[in-house]
């Protein structure tokens, strides 16, 4: 019975306005998708060989540091560490349109002079240290909607509205509702058949758009998808389907309670508008605007007091004074300027990496926050598959974080096994001056996690149980007339 | 007029009783309430953040000695008018440092450090939100409202059978079109007032948005233009409820063309002409080689002139270093750097013969001030690209009125890219200025461009960089033509809707 009410509501859908603008609607979105982000710069092709030149530069730059000595590699660092593009940015674009694509692990170009010491003018480097530029790239394109996958998830969403609005309101008002009720089928297996037909009608179209686009983008974007990415794409379609079966349940309950179906979709479209445009992004500020974190200027200012302080102590300060250069020679000497490379290197970290971590937070709390609209949750599963969400960013800060450990326990082991050296960290001068084998170096390798796309998943879900029930119970609870 | 007074009475009546108009009157304060609570705050810090800048500025200046040394700086002011449309307003420089031989130019990629400079935005992350302002508000809710409001005007009471009822009196069609417009028209007028006026008190509410009487003019020729947007949607409305034949169909159909207008169209016109760029334009890399060549011309004019003057005998007293950083292609290379005089180290000043010298400077400065402006016209031909392909974006994007409210908004508030050019394009006025005014002091062959031994150089009437904001009708000039746009969709909709509804078959 519950079949013979879907195929008829998907009957009756086919021949309705609404369909035939969705038909016209999905395939050139999709399509627009396809050409968008398969050719030019924001094309995977071309983000993966920007990656691949700066991996390979990456390699050149370790490899002639490692072959003048092991003091140059300790100090100038690994390098630029980036962040490999997702094959499926065209899906979610999520924090990958907002910030530069790599973290540097290197020292300062510039050197530092000191002129306050006796024998000579002493020129150093400081140690490597994590530089997090967040330049926002693409400036002109903030504030816009990008199409993606989560853009026509939305749309989806309005469409799942409109075929359900006066599915159970709209028989009521024919009087047909009667009708179907006098036969021997339980009202929860009406809305589960309404639901049926529903999902079915959007879907199929939803589905068939998804192949055209991936099609295109085999063809003409050539980005070679794995097992894995399949099998993230099968995931991005079932999360169309949770999303769009809220959605469902949703326009049931509004249809169920309203006696008048142009009324239910009144309300439906303005809670719609509100759940998608209005609420996410407006929530989102306003929640960081209550949680306030210090400007980039005054992070800069109290960064410079400190390291102020430090040189104040150490260049003019009497009893820690620098005065000689470190040299093999001179062991205390050299210890000292260990003590005050670390000093610096200390506060420089710890400002940086208590600024990024700060940001991340806010928008992480505000993105918690905004969850309690479907469509965020939806738009944050995507990303998370789609590895361009913000757990998926912090994820890649804290293993670069790793990784400057790892280099630095590397650096430390491989002076151990060089008798001559002094073995005191960060100063050149300390540090074996032999070459190391450049393939012994340690190198960066991303581990991604979808661990975060469960709680959406759950949450997801969890929605969609609401709202079946409220559904069910206020069809139960309604007037046949 | 006694009937076409009570029909608007009539339609005022019936919308204003639904909840529809309650919610979304609801809705629109409070969004639009938070949204201006968001943007005020935002503007303090921008406002606080320019005052430190300009503070910082002023005390630097306070150390110039010499001529050669100053440099002056161009601080865009934030714009009180942002809190409503934020537009530009988060993008782009905030700071553009003037130096004599150095061209102002954008680039888009942030590798070549330009001589723009941005002041700390607070968490870059946040773009991922959209931007949530007044405008986008109005844009977006306000119009979705009028389409409630009006979708049943004629397609509803003809299916409830009021609408031949109401054309069996003796009441002319046309008087009861114009009515259901204004009656329309005349409920939805309150929800944008009130929006705008609870705007206005939460902005004049903060201690640093002082609004002038010029602001508020601006604000009233928003309000306006507002409303001849959601008259254009009420219309859309109204035009599709006499065309088709239920209700539902009239409001399925016309929250499609919503969407398609408000959210569709325009990503899609932005980024089709952001891949096939009708005006292609070169690497933005491929304009740094002309730029050297004209700095390798300066060199050889300026060689060729010493050499007439006979520099080289002025070497034993002085050696100066009027190169710049040699730096080549490579990826540390710095324009901005090019075109800058390093370092003069004049050996015992007060005892060498420095009138050659001086001579050669006040040659030299102002012919590199020359090439630097050469320079820049090259290196601002990227820019110059872009700009193109955005204006044209813009057009295809004016087929939407969604879009033509957001661009005139924008351009009446002036914090449009417009708006943001004429900063770039203040701040080069003002170098001139500064050369100009180095040229009149004859700066450049003074004894104080380069050493302080007969007396500091004297700056206290240093030109300061003064920011324009347009007047209103300046404003109203400028966005003419998309309210202009706005109008004629108007009248077209109304004629439409009008005729329709006369030739309306009621069978």
């Amino acid at each position: 019975m519950i079949l013979e009410i879907a195929i008829k509501e998907i009957y009756h859908n086919l021949t309705t306005l609404r369909f035939a603008l969705m038909i016209i609607l999905l395939p050139v979105l999709f399509g627009a998708n396809a050409l968008i982000y398969s050719l030019g710069d924001r094309g995977y092709t071309t983000q993966i060989n920007a990656y691949n030149e700066r991996v390979r530069q990456n390699r050149k730059h370790i490899r002639e540091q490692a072959n003048i000595s092991l003091a140059e590699l300790a100090l100038r660092g690994p390098g630029d560490i980036p962040k490999r593009p997702s094959r499926l940015i065209f899906c979610a674009g999520g924090v990958n349109e907002v910030v530069s694509r790599s973290i540097k692990l290197r020292s300062d170009y510039n050197f530092s002079r000191s002129s306050g010491i006796e024998d000579e003018d002493y020129a150093w480097r400081h140690p490597l240290r994590l530089e997090y530029e967040i330049v926002s790239s693409g400036s002109n394109s903030t504030g816009r909607v990008k199409i993606n996958w989560v853009f026509i998830g939305v749309l989806m969403s309005f469409f799942a509205i409109l075929f359900t609005f006066d599915a159970i309101a709209g028989e009521r008002a024919r009087g047909t509702l009667s009708l179907i009720l006098s036969n021997t089928v339980s009202r929860g297996q009406v809305l589960v058949g309404k639901y049926l037909g529903a999902f079915v009608t959007l879907m199929v179209p939803l589905v068939m758009g998804i192949l055209l686009n991936l099609l295109i983008i085999l063809l003409i974007g050539s980005i070679p998808f794995d097992s894995a990415d399949w099998l993230r794409i099968l995931g991005i379609v079932g999360l169309f389907a949770l999303h769009i079966s809220v959605f469902i349940f949703l326009g049931l309950f509004f249809s169920s309670r309203v006696s008048n179906a142009i009324t239910s979709l009144v309300w439906l479209l303005l809670t719609w508008v509100c759940l998608a445009f209005v609420f996410p992004s407006l929530l989102g500020t306003f929640v960081s605007n209550l949680n306030p974190i210090p400007s980039v200027d005054e992070i800069s200012m109290q960064r410079r007091a400190q390291l102020d302080q430090i040189e104040d102590e150490w260049q003019r300060g009497s009893p820690k004074k620098l005065k000689k250069s470190p040299s093999v020679e001179r062991i205390s000497v050299t210890r000292l300027w260990a003590e005050y490379f670390t000093a610096i290197n200390r506060t420089d970290t710890q400002i940086a990496d208590g600024h990024i971590d700060q940001q991340l937070q806010q928008v992480q709390l505000a993105r918690d926050l905004t969850q309690i609209s479907p469509i965020a949750t939806f738009q944050y599963a995507m990303e998370g598959l789609a590895n361009t969400s913000i757990v998926g960013y912090i994820n890649f800060v804290k293993q670069a974080r790793r990784y400057r450990q790892t280099f630095i326990d590397f650096v430390k082991a491989e002076d151990q096994s060089d008798s001559k050296s002094l073995h005191i960290y960060p100063v050149r001068e300390g540090l074996s001056q032999k070459p190391v084998d450049p393939n012994a170096v340690p190198v960066f390798s991303e581990q991604i996690s979808y661990r975060s796309v469960l709680s959406q998943v759950g949450l997801l879900v969890l929605f969609n149980l609401l709202f079946f029930i409220m559904a069910q119970v206020s069809f139960l609870m309604s007037e046949v007339k | 007029m006694q009937t076409l007074w009570l029909v608007i009475q009539r339609e005022f009546v019936s919308n204003v009783l639904t909840s529809r108009f309650m919610i979304g009157f609801v809705v629109c304060v409070l969004s639009t309430a938070v949204a201006v609570f968001v943007q005020v705050d935002d503007y303090e810090k921008h406002l606080s953040g320019y005052n430190t800048a300009v503070r910082e500025a002023e005390a630097e200046a306070q150390e110039w000695d010499l001529y050669v040394d100053i440099k002056p700086k161009a601080h865009r002011k934030p714009n009180p008018l942002g809190i409503f449309n934020v537009g530009t307003e988060n993008e782009g420089a905030n700071t553009v440092t003037i130096e004599l031989g150095k061209p102002i130019f954008v680039f888009s990629s942030p590798m070549w450090g330009a001589p723009t400079q941005k002041r700390g935005s607070d968490n870059p992350f946040l773009a991922m939100f959209l931007t949530v302002d007044v405008v986008f508000i109005f844009k977006i809710v306000l119009s979705a409202l009028a389409i409630l409001f009006a979708y049943n005007t004629v397609s509803g009471e003809r299916e409830d059978g009021t609408l031949k009822l109401v054309l069996s009196n003796s009441i002319p069609r046309d008087t009861v079109i114009l009515g259901k417009y204004l009656g329309g028209m005349l409920s939805l007028f309150p929800i944008v007032l009130v929006s705008l006026i609870v705007a206005l008190l939460i902005a004049g509410s903060s201690p640093v948005t002082g609004f002038d009487g010029n602001d508020i003019a601006h604000i009233v020729l928003i309000f306006g233009v507002s409303l001849l947007y959601v008259s254009t949607w009420y219309l859309l409305g109204l035009l599709l409820s006499v065309w088709t034949k239920t209700a539902a169909t009239t409001l399925i159909l016309s929250m499609f063309i919503w969407v398609v207008l408000t959210s569709v169209h325009a990503n899609v016109v932005t980024f089709a002409v952001d891949k096939f760029s009708p005006y292609q334009s070169q690497p933005e890399g491929a304009f740094l080689q002309p730029a050297f060549d004209v700095w390798d011309e300066y060199k050889r004019e300026r060689d060729a002139y010493f050499k007439q003057r006979g520099y080289d005998d002025l070497q034993a007293s002085i050696t100066w270093e009027p190169e710049t950083s040699s730096t080549g292609l490579g990826s540390s290379s710095y324009t901005g750097g090019y075109f800058r005089i390093r370092r003069y180290s004049v050996t015992n000043v007060s005892k060498a013969d420095t009138t050659i010298f001086q001579e050669l400077l006040g040659y030299q400065e102002r012919l590199r001030s020359e090439y630097a402006d050469k320079a820049e016209e090259i290196l601002n031909r990227p820019a110059a690209e872009q700009e193109r392909n955005a204006k044209f974006a813009d057009g295809l994007s004016r087929i939407s009125f969604a879009d033509v409210y957001h661009f005139a908004v924008g351009t009446i508030a002036g914090t449009d890219r417009q708006g943001y050019n004429d900063f770039i394009e203040g701040s080069r006025a003002y170098k001139r200025e500064i050369v100009e005014y180095l040229k009149d002091k004859e700066a450049f062959s003074s004894r104080a461009w380069f050493s302080t031994d007969k007396g500091a150089a004297d700056l206290a009437d240093l030109p300061v960089f003064k920011h324009k904001r347009l007047s209103i009708s300046e404003s109203f000039a400028r966005a003419s033509v998309d309210i202009l746009i706005l109008f004629a969709w108007n009248i077209v909709l109304f004629m439409t809707a009008y005729v329709s509804f006369l030739r309306y078959d009621m069978s």
